[in-house]
């Protein structure tokens, strides 16, 4: 090594040395120990640098604090999320909302193929808000429907333009079967064909 | 006088009004360097800077001193884009009402996203009739994942509300989606 | 060709103290608009700017993003000012608070302009200090929800509900005045 490089080698270390603290994100405050939010700091930054919605994030550490859980398990639940968000958010695309984000994340936290969620993004375009669609996607799912019945019932609720309040209808009605002992795809299943159509859903899915 | 109109338009016309520039007192730019070359003085003379000074002093170093401090900084992890949909204006809020059965609590409250879990005091206080607690309060649009909070340390899901798939902590929660009526 | 923040913050950490100069005279005035109008007068205000540029100036080391010292700077005011804001009891809120001030103001007004303005003063100065901030943030500093979360450390949500409690409230004030 020249000594030329050997200069830039040194001064690269010493201003590493010198380099500042991370800036704490004032949010997180002093409620958790300092290696936990420091890596809680660095994961809300790496979010940001993605694209991903940083408050969901902030209200899962907020969630943690209030439940009293500790500084690690609280990080693990952050990166947990941050990851699931990150995934949600390849497989919608750019034009997904950043609450569509989260509840395609959760529906992927209770096991849903990301794939699966693009497929009826694309499926649906613009047209309407898959918000609440994941959010009982992931409900029905984590009642113990299987992921391919779950999946097929808020594809095809969703292709046959069934509005919000026929869905939340669908995940109460769904929820309630199964508690009563019926076997939750039977019950899945069922309930999808009975809820009426919305505007039928027969021209070809928009370009994204 | 400003003419009352729309809602907006009133808006509109005090964010103008506040948004004019304001111009401070001629001397203070003075004043502050005044204060910052106090403190500069007071660092040099405990030889804070004396290090970096000697090395900008040789060419050389000094132009690989500013790549590595520009290199460590960018190093540090920017800021990305906003997330997308983010609404221009505030969201609107809509009324939700929270309800739960528990003829044998003692007081019942309902945390969650939309107020810090309860962090800052937000907590929502539901009110009893003969064991059916209440309470309803403006949210903002959007999807939210909360708790009924129950004599301060039971924490129980919304059994009318669709689950949060949420067993991080152990504890159960619900999600809530408020939809945009204005849209 | 006019230096850049992160340029001049290099400088300031090489020794290069009179680049901080530059600095201040970038964001004075902005920085100003904010203060006033978040305490309510021109005393605490300058103040509060001050001790920011002070306090700026003696962690600039910590500023992890130059390019973005601006933003920086506005936290540490932000913060300030709810510091000045609590201490603050004795001034009141006159946003108008020299002759000069005055003068300068209907040579450049009309009249109803500045009672217009006075009105509007008068009208944030009746907001809590948390609505007051979410509302000057957002509208007269347009800053996006995600930023103001930063600055302030409180939650998006809550911070969308101050400031349309804000609105609303100075909406049904000034609608009050104008048809007292």
């Amino acid at each position: 090594m020249n000594r030329s490089a050997r200069a830039v080698s040194a001064l690269a270390l010493a201003a590493a040395a010198w380099a500042p603290a991370r800036a704490q994100d004032p949010r997180i405050g002093n409620r958790l120990d300092a290696p936990s939010r420091a890596a809680l700091v660095a994961l809300l930054d790496s979010a940001r640098a993605q694209g991903i919605p940083v408050e969901p994030l902030m209200q899962k550490v907020n969630q943690g604090v209030a439940i009293g859980a500790d500084g690690p398990r609280i990080v693990a639940a952050v990166r947990t999320l941050t990851r699931e968000m990150a995934t949600a958010h390849r497989a919608l695309g750019t034009v997904a909302t950043a609450d569509e984000i989260q509840a395609a994340a959760s529906a992927v936290h209770a096991g849903v193929p990301a794939v699966e969620l693009g497929k009826i993004k694309k499926q649906s375009g613009l047209r309407r808000s898959l918000t609440l669609p994941f959010t009982v996607l992931a409900d029905i799912v984590s009642r113990g429907v299987p992921v391919e019945a779950g999946v097929n019932a808020i594809r095809s609720l969703v292709g046959a333009g069934a509005k919000d309040t026929d869905i939340n209808n669908f995940q109460r009605t769904v929820s309630g079967d199964i508690e009563k002992g019926a076997p939750p795809a039977a019950a899945a299943e069922t309930r999808a064909k009975a809820v009426p159509a919305g505007k039928p859903d027969d021209s070809a899915p928009q370009q994204l | 006088m400003p003419e009352w109109g729309e809602r907006h338009t009133t808006l509109e016309m005090i964010v103008q009004e506040l948004q004019r520039p304001v111009r401070l007192d001629e001397t203070f730019e003075r004043r502050v360097m005044v204060r910052v070359r106090r403190l500069h003085a007071e660092r040099r003379s405990r030889g804070w800077i004396a290090i970096a000074s000697r090395i900008t002093h040789r060419p050389g170093w000094a132009a690989a001193l500013a790549a590595s401090v520009v290199a460590v900084v960018t190093l540090g992890l920017l800021r990305g884009r906003p997330a997308e949909g983010e609404r221009r204006g505030p969201a609107p809020l809509e009324p939700v009402q929270f309800v739960l059965v528990a003829p044998d609590a003692h007081s019942v409250a309902v945390v969650g996203d939309f107020n810090d879990w309860g962090l800052n005091d937000g907590a929502l206080i539901a009110t009893n009739h003969e064991g059916v607690w209440s309470v309803t309060a403006p949210v903002p649009a959007g999807v939210h994942r909360y708790a009924f909070l129950v004599n301060g340390k039971q924490w129980v899901a919304d059994p009318s509300a669709p689950r949060a798939s949420d067993d991080d902590f152990g504890m159960p929660s619900s999600a809530l989606v408020v939809e945009d009526s204005t849209r | 060709m006019e230096s850049s923040d992160a340029e001049l913050v290099t400088r300031v950490l090489h020794g290069e103290v009179n680049a901080y100069g530059a600095l201040v005279s970038r964001y004075r005035d902005r920085y100003a608009r904010y203060a006033v109008h978040m305490l309510g007068n021109r005393e605490d205000a300058e103040e509060a700017l001050q001790d920011a540029f002070t306090r700026a100036y003696r962690s600039l080391a910590r500023c992890e993003e130059p390019e973005r010292f601006g933003a920086w700077l506005f936290r540490i005011l932000v913060n300030r000012c709810r510091t000045s804001g609590a201490r603050r009891v004795r001034r009141g809120r006159t946003f108008v608070h020299d002759e000069a001030a005055l003068m300068r103001a209907s040579q450049e007004h009309p009249a109803e302009q500045t009672m217009w303005r006075e009105e509007i003063e008068r009208a944030l100065g009746e907001l809590n200090a948390d609505q007051r901030e979410a509302f000057l943030l957002k509208y007269v500093e347009e800053l996006g929800y995600d930023e103001m979360s930063e600055i302030t450390g409180v939650g998006v949500s809550a911070l969308k509900m101050r400031v349309m409690r804000a609105c609303d409230r100075l909406r049904t004030l000034l609608r009050e005045v104008h048809s007292a």
